[in-house]
């Protein structure tokens, strides 16, 4: 063990020069000449012909679709995010960011190169999404509304988050002390959208959260907030995984097809974000960032609580993938050696088509939002079952060579002495076919621990997720993702030296 | 040892039993008894079926049609539970099936105790017991690939006595042994018939079934060609396959 704690320290100082070469390469790229550049963009008819970063299934990625094939050749670059976008414009990669005012608004006072171009490129309305099977809550919600935009509440929630430089920060909303008898009101969002909604000192905050809480306070409800990708939102809402969204979102044509909205709370516009390339940028050194990103409010919390539940998620799923891939492989095996067990068997290998032929994503996705669709799952719970049934697909298959792999005598010893068809293999053959495949079974738990990094897509705050949510908050992608990339590192290399240990105790009954 | 058992009880009683392999017939109508206290060798070219037969009575090679009854009871019955049949037949193969994950002691106690024949400390006792029996007091604690393969055919008869198994089958205990180890499995078998047990060999050992066996059995082409004393059926083979192959063979 001491040996690996050595290579593991070895390992993390070669990421952390790696940061500071990486940082020194970002510090020569400064621009440092005299002479005005001009901005890629400088208005609405500029952007034919330019490539424009929009965040996925927002009212800005509507309307730049327009554009998209026309004969100037202007391409439209869609995010996950607006933070992404936002990044993707820092490095040039696209030249226009259409996004709405008020992120604009706290991109660019987080990042002084960029400037918001003063035409604006579309005037728009927010509202709250409520599913169409719910025409009660969309009623209650809207008298609630009228009363909060009547005694002024409404107002100043906006102002201390939207107003002017002495207003913002001056009136945060007090949640009520009052009775909520009615329930729990479920909030989807995307917390990667300030001011309506962002990461603050480890909880999302934001103009619709306050909003959100005034609403329940009106209503006697419980809030509870969903972080989720925005193009789920809907989805959510609509499967009853939430009952409202509320993410700065735009009354559509397209959107009030599939949902309801309530009466617009405030409008915004869609504004043009373009990068100025003559703000000299005052650049954070190595400590500030690592300060930055990683102590300013506790942000490792991120980092932490994502280990563990992305360790959480692994471990029980590795658990059910365990459990039901020698279930599957001794069925299959019992098939193959018995003949019998003909539908059991089929339903084994549609299984094992089905989840080794379609990508885990997929499946979480359809696990959480379709077959979750009707019930309050926890989303640590969807993510366990997800993984684990995946898992068990490999898991089954490692477990069948394995079996394959022990000689036919083997079995037919046990058979002869009385055992059955379980005891033999519980007792002679499974424990020979585990130890042939430890070193492939370990591997499969390797991929696994990966692959739950994909358990932000239903908005599980995973340890990838954890890193996302510091890059939104710092604006910084190097440490957040170096950090995260570090710590499945060590976990991996941990888990290999847990199994070379193992390897070596099985394998005492093959020394000669 | 060629003394007439005919008066003791019935153990194994074959009829008509065939057994093909899709379109291969391989067994083709055999009709014998086994009696307690019989020590049967079964002799025969490569390919005719000695082992699909040996394996049929116990059901490892489950038959195409036809009886085997073992004690009175018809175990090609679907409703009968094998399992427990088979723990009063012992098999010893050609290639041991040692189990190699577990030491020898852990080999000879693994279904006395599993199957809730003796407790821990029985088979445990047991085991001792059998290791002196086939001369391998010391190797307790070994695993069986440190054995010579002499070692680990006396282990493996070991491991099925343990079960106290009412008749032994043998498919070529011996064939799989370099030469000079022959000698010490075949003595220890030549050691249980005089205790009584009841056995049916496959063996290419001519001169271990003359002297050991009371019946010896000629199978050609999935039938019993011949089937006689030892004296008779070595002295005045009557089959011409048979003569024939005692031709080559001896
Ligand atoms: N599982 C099987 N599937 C198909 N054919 C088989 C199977 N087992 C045995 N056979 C065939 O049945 C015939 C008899 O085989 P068996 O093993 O009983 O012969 P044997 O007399 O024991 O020969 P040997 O002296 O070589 O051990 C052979 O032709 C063999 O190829
Ligand atoms: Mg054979």
């Amino acid at each position: 063990m001491k040996k690996q704690t050595k290579r593991i320290c070895f390992l993390i100082l070669c990421c952390v020069s790696l940061a500071f070469a990486l940082c020194a390469c970002d510090q020569g790229k400064e621009s440092s000449g005299d002479e005005t550049l001009p901005l890629k963009v400088n208005n609405v008819d500029e952007l034919t012909g330019s490539k424009i970063g929009v965040q996925l299934g927002t009212t800005g990625d509507i309307y730049v679709s327009d554009y998209e094939g026309d004969d100037a050749g202007t391409i439209i670059e869609r995010y996950n995010k607006g933070n992404d976008a936002v990044q993707a414009l820092k490095q040039d990669k696209i030249d226009a960011v259409v996004i709405d005012e008020e992120p604009a608004k706290a991109f660019v006072s987080a990042n002084p190169e960029l400037v918001i171009l003063d035409e604006e490129f579309a005037d728009e309305f927010y509202a709250i999404c409520v599913s169409k099977d719910n025409p009660e809550l969309t009623a209650s919600i809207n008298s609630a509304l009228a009363t909060l935009t009547e005694n002024g509440t409404l107002d100043r929630i906006k102002k201390n988050y939207t107003g002017t430089d002495t207003e913002k920060g001056q009136l945060p909303y007090e949640k009520k002390d009052v009775e909520r008898p009615n329930g729990k009101l479920v909030v989807a969002t995307n917390a990667q959208f300030p001011p309506y909604e962002y990461y603050q000192d480890g909880k999302i905050v934001g103009l619709d959260i306050d909003m959100m809480q005034a609403v329940c306070d009106e209503l006697g409800m419980e809030l509870a907030i969903e972080d989720m990708e925005f193009d789920s939102i809907i989805n959510a809402v609509q499967s009853g995984k939430a009952d409202v969204g509320a993410a700065g979102m735009t009354v559509t044509e397209d959107r009030l097809k599939n949902i309801d909205f309530t009466d617009s709370y405030t409008n915004a516009k869609q504004v043009i974000l373009v990068k100025d390339p003559n703000t000299l940028v005052q650049k954070l050194s190595l400590t500030e960032k690592l300060e930055q990103n990683f102590v300013t409010e506790g942000r490792w919390k991120y980092i932490a609580k994502g280990l563990g539940n992305t360790l959480i998620i692994t471990i029980f799923a590795a658990l059910i993938g365990i459990v039901l891939g020698f279930f599957v492989a001794i069925v299959r095996s019992w098939h193959d050696k018995n003949g019998d067990l003909n539908i059991l068997n089929f339903i084994c290998k549609l299984y094992l088509t089905v989840i080794r032929g379609t990508p885990a994503m997929v499946q979480l996705l359809i696990i959480y939002y379709v077959i979750f669709a009707s019930v309050n799952v926890n989303k640590i719970v969807a993510a366990v079952i997800a993984f684990g049934i995946n898992s068990g697909a490999y898991v089954a298959e490692i477990v069948r060579s394995g079996i394959m792999s022990i000689d036919n005598g083997q079995f037919e010893a046990g058979r002869s002495l009385g055992l059955n068809f379980t005891q033999t293999m519980k007792s002679i053959i499974l424990p020979q076919a585990f130890k042939n495949v430890l070193p492939a079974l370990a591997n499969e738990f390797i991929v696994l621990i990966k692959e739950t990094s994909i358990s932000g897509y239903i908005g599980l705050a995973d340890l990838t997720k954890g890193g996302d949510i510091i890059r939104s908050i710092t604006y910084e992608p190097l440490f957040p993702l170096l950090a995260v990339a570090i710590v499945y590192l060590v976990i991996v290399m941990f888990l290999s030296a847990g199994v070379s240990k193992l390897e070596r105790r099985l394998a005492s009954s093959d020394r000669k | 040892m060629t003394e007439n058992n005919t008066d003791n009880p019935i153990l194994i009683k074959v009829s008509d039993l065939r057994k093909s392999f899709g379109e291969v017939n391989v067994l083709n109508g055999i009709d014998t008894t086994f009696r307690k206290g019989d020590v049967v060798a079964i002799i025969g070219p490569s390919g005719c079926g000695k082992s699909t037969f040996l394996r049929s009575l116990n059901l490892l090679e489950v038959p195409t049609s036809g009886t085997v009854e073992f004690e009175g009871v018809n175990i090609t019955d679907k409703s009968v539970d094998i399992n427990k049949m088979r723990e009063k037949i012992g098999m010893v193969f050609q290639q041991f099936n040692l189990f190699p994950n577990m030491t020898v002691k852990e080999n000879i106690m693994l279904a006395p105790v599993k199957l809730g024949k003796l407790s821990k400390e029985e088979a445990s006792a047991k085991a001792d017991e059998l290791l002196a029996r086939v001369g391998l007091p010391d190797k307790a604690d070994e695993y069986p690939n440190m054995l010579s393969g002499g070692q680990k055919q006396r282990i493996a008869i070991a491991r099925s006595l343990a079960m106290q198994p009412d008749i032994m089958l043998f498919d070529e205990p011996t064939s799989a042994l370099d030469p000079e180890m022959v000698g010490e499995v075949l003595s220890l078998m030549k050691q249980l018939a005089e205790d009584g047990m009841t056995m049916i060999i496959v063996t290419h050992e001519m001169g271990f079934a003359r002297e050991v066996s009371n019946r010896v059995m000629f199978i050609c082409d999935g039938v019993i060609a011949e089937e006689n004393d030892p004296q008779t059926f070595f002295n005045e083979p009557k089959n011409p396959r048979l003569k024939d192959f005692l031709s080559k063979v001896l």
